[in-house]
């Protein structure tokens, strides 16, 4: 029961293959076995939300998984959302309307709120705030945040529509 | 030669300022918006072990007997630290008053839930806490006291036996005639309350990688350190070790607030390291260990509280008699947090004679540890209470007995009763302002409709005074010698006009690394990509404090301006003798030495840079080659605590006004905030956008305190908080968004007229949503003296209130 398992994980698009013990925790993983450490543990249970990724499109605790529940699955992670130096539109958004003031919540913010735009490009301030409600900021008190998910909407509806007309 | 530092913006050497008092974008923003920020727990050394700690389930104990050789078989063990290790290599951490501290493990005794017993260092977290199942403890019980109260009494269980009893500082300040003014007053009213423990909570708990190296004797400490120079001292004080062998590197932290602990956990790394043959050890304190025994609490109050009041409004005497709950133990300073309201004691107010009656408890809960505010938001809201209640009695107005009472503008710099000195102010007008953004009057309509109806609507109207750069002096009435707090900073200019910047901090969240990025590229005419800012890490770094007491924003600012001008006057001297003129005639601006008066005669930085560290054969005989200086600042003017401790213990007085509109639900006892708005003055805004983050950061945390959060203990002095699920942090439902307004009375007293701002609203939103919350429960007679304010006990209120009204009417 407490042998190593063998797991198959993609993430970001990479596939990797690794032994892990079942009592590891996909936070763990991602950050020790994988060193993808932008992802990050603030409380281990479940509550603050600093440790979300995406789990074949979903956002998910990383905590609250083992890496042996990540086998076989497409998780996205922060590392995913600049290219080099060209940041995302959220990533752009955030530092323009101040969204941050350590930093360490904001990989989870940024995460959950790539979910919510994916599936709702234009969500009002209450379905930012409904979809936000599990990710905790001690330092911003939030306003800016709100501030910077509006902001991260509007870039991305705009992207989409450049791209939409470039394509037509 | 006295250096002479620019008292405001226009004293730059800038036609405009592009950068300082701008909202700029933070340069530590790229790197934290892509996860690419080394915070602690991403340090990986070679040969690097995993520490876990094995905490004491009792609240005291001897510990009688330990045995560890079960964990040290599991395979992939390394170290077992013990308290006999610790006793043979450590020693108590100082305290202020003395005597009140421990080793950072339980040697005897423990006196604490949560305090470490043993620890392991091994190769994984995991294999470490597996190994803390399999050591045996024996301990024999002894009798528990929680309740300050009781802890004061003669016969109560002693924590620490070389001490007589539990009070670690009774002391009775005594401002002005204070008896006599009471006995003349018209009205005289008195409350109690009780402001319940909370804590700093910042999302990353504390961490670091320690390395003693068995050669030399000396110690390695990477973490997340708010206050690396202090930090090493102090290791070098509990681990033995000579103070210049201590090097600490502190990496950017996950917020700290004050309350990040640090000393416990570092010295359980870093003496497993030595058992451990010097090889690094990582300790990251999970959720749970902060929660129940890192630096996360705090304020744990009972107040009670009088004014005297003249019947046209004037409040003419305060006094405050607080019991304060440390905890087991004076090794987080919670001692400074009682001492800090002397620097605001009166808030905003006229008010001439005080009284301030201390008595500062050891109990068996866990030590108390600073948290943003340090002491004056559970001070302010008993004071804006106060004031309520006055007024309440009075048939005034809440706006308009503060009105009355405020200290005036043209009183500047005001010295309050308890001896600090206020640098500048305008109340009346954050009042007008907050009172006119609110529609104050109309807010009263609606409340006075509401009322009709039967809900119950309130409307906190209060205000703060929030000192701000705190030195040497300003604690040293409670017993906490002098640690001088200078921030010092290294600037240098390259061969080719690029800056840079050595500090001995590193980030945390205020975004100071991007206000000096906006200061040295102000102040030299180059693009904030030009200026590169470096972490100096206590072997290299300039002396210096770090973040804390709203001091570093100030602080770092006067550091930063005091290099510049030593560096200009040096460059003034290579460009006179380039452009063949007196140095007097040469001068800074816009990134140009020119000769005053002709324009068109000058030279660019980097040409005089690039001269000076390439020509040494022109330059002036005895100037040094070197375009990079050390500047140290500190205020000005402190001096030594009279005997009633009064001294000038904080510089800068920031000030704010909040209103706040809440609704009580009846059937549940929650509350919610409908409107906020907020009129804060800080002086020169050095950059607005950060100065608004921290109001808003502060209103959180507030509102936390106000509603929600509360650090509970059983009477048999069990922890019942363990998780977030116990300990609710406001999420983005909870946290208003507030309305805010920008007042500007700058300082005359400091660096571009800048006042501290860090602590933010902390001081006023627990005092501002308690008073709104008694606004609203006033028809029913009820008082909620008690945070927080939670549905519990708003409910039990409301439902007394009603008891009695219906027993009343039978």
């Amino acid at each position: 029961m407490t042998a190593p398992h063998r797991v198959s994980v993609t993430v970001n698009g990479k596939t990797y293959e690794r032994e892990v013990e079942p009592r590891m925790t996909l936070a763990d993983f991602l950050r020790q076995e994988l060193r993808l450490t932008g992802t990050h543990v603030g409380c281990e249970h479940g509550v603050c939300g600093a440790c979300t990724i995406l789990k074949d499109g979903s956002a998910v605790r990383a905590c609250l998984m083992l890496a042996v529940q990540a086998d076989g699955t497409s998780l996205t992670t922060i590392e995913s959302l600049a290219d080099g130096d060209r940041l995302h539109p959220i990533q752009q958004a955030f530092i323009e309307e101040h969204g941050l003031q350590c930093g360490f919540c904001t990989p989870g913010f940024l995460m959950t709120t790539l979910e919510l735009l994916r599936n709702n490009p234009d969500p009002s301030d209450e379905e930012i705030k409904d979809a936000l409600g599990g990710n905790l900021c001690r330092c911003t008190g939030y306003q800016s945040i709100i501030q910077s998910v509006r902001l991260a909407a509007g870039k991305m509806r705009e992207g989409n529509a450049g791209a939409s007309q470039q394509s037509a | 030669m006295a250096i002479e530092i620019p008292k405001s913006l226009d004293e730059l050497p800038t036609t405009s300022p592009r950068f300082v008092g701008k909202d700029v974008k933070r340069i530590e923003d790229p790197k934290l918006v892509t996860g690419r920020t080394e915070f602690i727990d991403n340090l990986v050394l070679p040969e690097m072990l995993h520490c876990a700690v094995l905490r004491s389930p009792h609240p005291h104990a001897h510990v009688v007997n330990i045995d560890t050789s079960a964990a040290e078989q599991l395979p992939g063990v390394v170290a077992v630290l013990t308290g006999a290790d610790v006793k043979r290599w450590a020693n108590p951490v100082t305290t202020a008053p003395e005597g009140w501290g421990s080793y950072c493990m339980a040697v005897d005794k423990t006196r604490f839930v949560g305090e470490p017993v043993a620890a392991v260092a091994a190769d994984s977290r995991y294999i470490a806490e597996d190994a803390c199942e399999l050591i045996d403890l024996e301990y024999e019980l002894l009798p528990v006291v929680v309740d300050p109260r009781v802890a004061m009494e003669a016969d109560s269980p002693c924590l620490f036996e070389e001490q007589q009893g539990n009070v670690m500082l009774h002391r009775t300040f005594n401002w002005d005639d204070v008896d006599e003014v009471f006995e003349e007053a018209e009205h005289v009213f008195t409350e109690k309350f009780r402001w319940n423990r909370v804590g700093a909570n910042p999302t990353e708990t504390f961490g670091c990688v320690c390395q003693w190296d068995v050669l030399e004797h000396s110690l390695t400490c990477h973490g997340a350190y708010q206050t690396p120079g202090f930090m090493a001292l102090g290791r070098a004080g509990s681990l033995n070790l000579p103070s210049n062998k201590v090097n600490v590197i502190s990496y950017p932290q996950g917020g700290g607030f004050g309350g990040k602990g640090g000393p416990r956990g570092t010295d359980i790394a870093a003496l497993l390291s030595r058992k451990a043959g010097g090889r690094p050890v990582k300790y990251i304190e999970d959720r749970m260990e902060y929660l129940l025994a890192g630096g996360g609490q705090s304020w744990d109050r009972y107040y009670e509280a009088s004014v005297a009041v003249q019947v046209n409004g004037t409040v003419t005497g305060f006094k405050v008699k607080l019991l304060d709950d440390q905890g087991a133990g004076a090794e987080g300073y919670g001692t400074i947090s009682v001492a800090k309201p002397l620097a605001a004691f009166t808030g905003c107010y006229r008010i001439q004679a005080a009284r301030y009656e201390l008595d500062v408890v050891a109990t068996n809960r866990a030590p108390s540890y600073p948290y943003r505010g340090y002491g004056p938001p559970p001070h302010n809201l008993v004071l804006e209470s106060m004031m309520d209640i006055a007024a309440r009695g009075l048939g005034l107005d809440a706006a308009e007995i503060r009105r009355r009472n405020y200290i005036q503008p043209e009183e500047f710099p005001y010295t309050i009763p308890s001896g600090n000195e206020y640098d500048s102010g305008n109340y009346e007008a954050a009042l007008d302002k907050v009172m006119e953004m609110a529609d104050y009057h109309g807010l009263r309509e609606e409340q006075a409709a509401a009322r009709e109806q039967g809900r119950l609507v309130g409307i906190g109207l209060v205000n703060t005074i929030e000192p701000g750069v705190f030195d040497w002096n300003a604690y040293a009435s409670v017993g906490v010698q002098g640690v001088g707090v200078p921030e010092g900073v290294r600037v240098g200019i390259d061969i080719l006009g690029q800056v840079t910047v050595r500090v001995g901090f590193n980030l945390q969240g205020q975004g100071q690394y991007t206000l000096a990025a906006q200061l040295l590229a102000d102040y030299f005419g180059v693009e904030m990509e030009s200026v590169r800012v470096v972490y100096a890490d206590t072997d290299n770094a300039p002396p210096h404090f770090g973040p804390g007491g709203s001091r570093l924003g100030v602080a770092m600012t006067g550091a930063i301006l005091g290099a510049c001008r030593k560096i200009e006057e040096k460059f003034c001297q290579v460009a006179a003798v380039l452009m063949q003129v007196e140095p007097g005639q040469i001068e800074l601006m816009d990134g140009h030495l020119r000769v005053k008066g002709t324009p068109e005669a000058q030279m660019p930085i980097a040409q005089v840079a690039g001269t000076m560290l390439a020509r040494g054969d022109l330059l002036p005989p005895g100037l040094e080659p070197n375009a990079e200086t050390t500047s140290v600042w500190t205020a000005a003017d402190r001096t030594e605590p009279d005997e009633e401790g009064r001294c000038k213990s904080y510089l800068t007085a920031a000030n704010a006004c909040h209103l706040v509109l809440v609704e009580i639900d009846r059937d549940t006892g929650k509350t919610e905030i409908l409107k906020y708005f907020i009129a804060d003055d800080c002086g020169t805004r050095l950059n607005p956008a950060t100065v608004e983050g921290m109001i808003q950061g502060g209103v959180a945390q507030g509102v936390g305190a106000a509603l929600l959060e509360e650090y509970v203990y059983n009477e048999d002095g069990q922890p019942l908080v363990s998780t977030f699920m116990d300990y609710l942090i406001p999420t983005i439902h909870e946290v208003p968004m507030t309305e805010k307004a920008a007042l500007v009375t700058p300082s005359p007293f400091t660096p571009l007229g800048a006042k501290g701002c860090g602590e933010g609203a902390i001081h006023a939103t627990p005092a501002a949503v308690m008073c709104a919350i008694n606004d609203a429960l006033a028809p029913l007679g009820v008082r909620a003296n008690e945070t927080p304010g939670s549905p519990n006990r708003l409910w039990k209120l409301i439902q007394g209130a009603a008891a009695a009204a219906a027993s009343a009417t039978t």
